[in-house]
């Protein structure tokens, strides 16, 4: 149950991502912008010759896209064949816990119960496992179509 | 049977099992026409020992994996066909088909071992049965269809051995190419940084290099996508014969064009469509002998399939000698469905009639059979073939057979586009969807709003009409200048006009899959990644449509030819045009009346000079528009230019035909040397802008005498001829002895004179005006103050004199 994680904040929000997950970290600098579509959907952006479609993770959440300006870091992941630039506020660390994934206790909020699995402990705070793969295939498809 | 026949061992076990299902599958598939082959020529012993030897291998490495039913399948086949080898049998068509039968099981099975699902639970015994008893069972299918299955001839392709190979992954590749287009856009990057820093020659060598090898490696790597199109053909010969059978038709099958390579997603993508026509073609197409006996043709039909490449397409003909498309039965069936006015259906030219077989839900078969009438029509494949940036053409010969062609570009991912622009963002939109490019201010272009709806009416023809911004949700920023109007043709054959700011440029592009999330959108049919670095959208002109909810009803295109004949008097403009391809591939058009003439030229006499392209003829040195130098053969077509005075070489791959085109491309687009796109027998083709060939040209033409000569008058002074022109020559000047017979004299020039006949000079000065001459004296010192001349050997002044002269 050793397993590595990387802790960020997405939408005001503590969450831990399992590190078999995560390509890359990326710092954002031009997004070409796909009209029509959701707010959930950022845009384009070329990672050297690859595209990725970055996904606003918190209007995904929250339904609202945020600012411009405040676009700043992606978790770069490969998910069935496509690679994604998924939007975080920032990121805190990557380490290993000890203790692993704790089951969820308290009343999750309806937004982010399809997203989350599990409690990790870091730092003597709970951090929310989410999965990546989740909010491409269980939201922003579920949300594009 | 119990279903787990799959091998829980080791990781060696695992690996080798899967090594045997892919050989099985990859053989199976090559096979299929081979039987058929057989069937037809019983006699030919090498196919019949491949098949053998098919069977013997599975029978040998199932053993060894422990897999008992595929043991028991080719073992009752290879008895069988060991006895056919020894002669005590004959291979019937209820032997083949048994065989086929085995095959097909052993299919399945080792594609549930592959997907690691439960084993088909059927019984083999059955089919094994009807192998080794060829009687009454099979006899009786036999008498149902009333005669025996017709063979079905296959033409053989190629030779059998070829060169070695290994099986690699296919995301080894992906990742290859991955790898290398990276390589690519870092070279670019370099390119682009090498070019801000001062000019370093060395360094540009070595760059050169770097960019050729890079170039050459795409190259190659691109070549591991192609695949032979005799893949997309394993399978229909097979398919043939198992429909007529079931149709009691005959057919002789011919394939042709095997080795002609596509990419290997192209393949994939064009299987189906290809499938679906063929299918098309036997069911609907070609009668029952019965029926051909009766309309005077021979019993047997003909069906044909030939794929070659033109240029950076893939070409593939697919013909039979049939029943053709009742036309009439179409316009009925569109009638009915109410898709069409029976007024307008009385002016539709035949054309316009066959296209109807495009539209979703027309078909002219009576009932829906099982073999092609799936609910998947022609629309489908046009769709299909469409947005893989294909073209479908039909000709049409009722009661004599039809031809269908399918023109695909040579690989999925590289198709020629245009870049538009639309609410401030560039998009890319597949130039085989675009009909024609308008600017709102062109005065056969009339747009009206009724109820909310614009309808553009272009010379008499309305057509919907849509702002991309609108439909993609977009602000439309302030323009200044007129709007672009484009006519699209989407899949399903009613063209819509579309408005958006600018068309911007006219590129091959390289396409990618979008990701599922975009392509939710339905707008969207991919993306590229140009040169800046700024991820762009491939617009699907399908979508856009049906985003839009624009109406489907065919519309009066023979009201627009009423309307227009007594425009077509006047008309469109036709001129005569050239028909070729380029070096690179590409089949343009260029204004015949510009080309003087076309003529073999040696490649040797192609050079470079100083950046400009040129071409030595008849002594002269004659500038190359497309800056083309190098051939890699012998001999190089050319066509040789003129517009009045300026002359120039255009060497192409080949020249083609001569054809008419319109004044005006059908579709405005320039770019570089490119004017638009005219539509030539349903080809689209580039036209050479002749203004924008010849601007381009160096200024003046090449000069090969860049600089002056030297004229020494004095041809028969010992001086003049055994130390002045040797040193002249030495000096890198051209150097003429005497006076020019024609005395044409260029202002570079320079005359020299030793000075000593006065008379001689003045003679010579008279004629040469504007040339500037320098004399020489014997003496050092200066006869007078109004003595201009030089002294003889002083080298500096005289070299000084002549740079002057020739500025």
């Amino acid at each position: 149950m050793d397993r590595l994680y990387l802790f960020a904040t997405l939408a005001g929000t503590r969450i831990a991502v399992e590190t078999g997950e995560v390509e890359a970290v990326v710092r954002l600098t031009d997004v070409s912008p796909v009209p029509g579509m959701g707010a959930h959907i950022a845009g384009l952006s070329a990672l050297r010759s690859r595209v990725l479609t970055i996904i606003d993770v918190a209007a995904l959440i929250h339904g609202v896209a945020s600012p411009r300006v405040e676009r700043g870091l992606a978790i770069i992941a490969d998910i069935s064949g496509h690679s994604y630039g998924l939007m975080v506020d920032g990121v805190t660390d990557i380490c290993r816990v000890p203790e692993g994934e704790l089951p969820l206790r308290g009343q999750i909020g309806p937004a982010w119960a399809p997203y989350a699995r599990a409690i990790v402990e870091h730092e003597g705070h709970p951090w929310l496992l989410v999965s990546l793969a989740a909010f491409i295939e269980g939201g922003a498809l579920a949300q594009a179509a | 049977m119990v279903p787990s026949a799959r091998i829980r061992g080791t990781m060696g076990m695992d690996e080798l099992l899967q090594e045997f299902i892919s050989e099985t599958q990859e053989t199976l598939e090559a096979l299929a026409g081979e039987v058929v082959a057989w069937e037809a020529d019983p006699s030919d012993r090498d196919r019949l020992d491949a098949i053998f030897r098919f069977f013997h291998t599975v029978k040998g490495s199932c053993g060894f994996l422990n897999l008992p039913r595929f043991e028991r399948l080719s073992h009752a086949a290879e008895d069988v066909l060991s006895d056919i080898r020894a002669g005590k049998r004959v291979a019937d068509p209820s032997t083949v088909s048994a065989v086929l039968g085995l095959m097909d099981r052993i299919g399945e099975l080792a594609e549930a071992v592959a997907m690691g699902a439960a084993l088909p639970n059927e019984n083999d015994e059955f089919l094994i049965a009807a192998l080794t008893t060829p009687s009454d069972a099979t006899l009786t299918v036999e008498v149902e269809h009333g005669h025996a299955a017709a063979p079905v001839a296959v033409a053989r392709q190629g030779g059998q051995s070829g060169p070695r190979t290994i099986r690699l992954p296919l995301s080894l590749i992906d990742q290859l190419m991955n790898g290398v287009s990276d390589m690519v856009l870092a070279r670019n990057e370099l390119s682009r940084k090498l070019r801000e820093r001062s000019v370093d020659t060395e360094l540009d060598t070595v760059f050169e290099r770097l960019s050729t090898c890079v170039a050459d490696m795409r190259d190659v790597i691109s070549k591991t996508r192609m695949q032979r199109v005799e893949r997309l053909f394993a399978a229909i010969p097979r398919m043939v014969r198992d429909l007529g059978r079931d149709l009691g038709k005959r057919i002789d099958l011919t394939l042709e064009g095997g080795d002609v390579e596509m990419d290997r997603e192209m393949v994939e993508m064009v299987v189906d469509p290809l499938t679906h026509i063929v299918r098309n073609s036997i069911d609907h197409g070609i009668e029952t002998p019965e029926k051909r006996r009766a309309a005077g043709k021979p019993e047997t039909g003909q069906l044909r399939l030939e794929a070659r490449q033109s240029g950076n397409q893939i070409v593939i003909v697919v013909t039979d000698d049939g029943a053709g498309i009742d036309t009439a039965r179409l316009v009925e069936k569109a009638i009915a469905a109410g898709r069409l006015t029976p007024e307008a259906a009385a002016r539709m030219s035949e054309a316009d009639r066959l296209e109807l077989i495009f539209q979703a839900g027309l078909s002219t078969a009576n009932q829906v059979t099982a073999i092609s009438g799936r609910g998947v029509g022609m629309d489908v494949v046009r769709a299909n073939v469409e947005r893989i940036g294909g073209l479908i053409a039909l000709d049409n010969h009722p009661g004599r057979g039809l031809c269908i062609t399918l023109r695909v570009p040579l690989t999925l991912t590289i198709i020629p586009g245009l870049i538009i622009r639309a609410g401030g963002l560039h998009f890319a939109i597949p130039r085989a969807a675009v009909v024609e490019i308008l600017h709102d201010n062109n005065d056969t272009l009339q747009i009206s709003e009724v109820g909310g709806a614009k309808i553009a009416t272009i010379r008499g023809l309305r057509h919907s009409m849509i702002d991309l911004e609108d439909v993609l949700g977009m602000d439309k920023p302030v323009e200044t200048g007129p709007r672009a109007i484009m006519v699209v043709r989407s899949a399903t054959g009613v063209p819509f006009a579309m408005g958006v700011s600018a068309v911007d440029n006219h590129e091959e592009l390289v396409i990618r899959p979008a990701s599922p999330l975009v392509m939710a959108s339905g707008v969207y049919a991919g993306m590229t990644l140009p040169d800046n670095g700024k991820p762009m959208l491939l617009l699907d002109a399908a979508g856009i449509a049906s985003a839009a909810k624009l109406p489907t009803m065919i519309d009066d295109r023979a009201a627009r030819q009423s309307d227009q004949e007594a425009d077509a008097q006047s008309g469109v403009e036709m001129v005569a045009a050239l028909r070729f391809e380029e070096c690179s591939g590409e089949r343009r058009l260029l204004q015949l009346s510009l080309i003087e003439r076309v003529e073999d030229i040696d490649a040797s006499l192609f050079g470079r000079s100083g950046g400009n392209a040129f071409v030595r003829l008849d002594g002269r040195l004659v500038p190359v528009a497309n800056g083309l130098t190098d051939f890699g053969r012998d001999k190089i077509s050319a066509l040789r230019l003129r517009d009045g005075s300026v002359e120039a070489c255009y060497p192409v791959a080949a020249v083609l035909d001569i054809v008419q085109m319109p004044m005006v491309p059908d579709m405005v687009a320039m770019h570089g040397h490119v004017s638009g796109v005219a539509v030539i027998d349903g080809e689209h083709l580039e036209v050479i802008n002749p203004f924008a060939l010849f601007a381009s040209l160096p200024d003046g033409g090449i000069v090969e005498r860049v600089r002056g000569r030297c004229l020494l008058a004095d041809s028969d002074d010992g001086w003049t001829r055994d130390i002045l022109a040797p040193l002249l020559r030495q000096a890198g000047q051209e150097v003429v002895m005497g006076l020019p017979d024609d005395a044409a004299v260029d202002p570079r020039d320079v005359l020299l004179l030793t000075g000593h006949d006065a008379a001689q000079t003045a003679g010579v000065m008279a004629g040469m005006i504007g040339c500037r001459i320098v004399h020489l004296r014997a003496s050092p010192r200066a006869a007078g103050p109004q003595d201009s001349s030089i002294y003889r050997y002083d080298r500096d002044a005289l070299m000084a004199a002549i740079a002057g002269g020739q500025g």
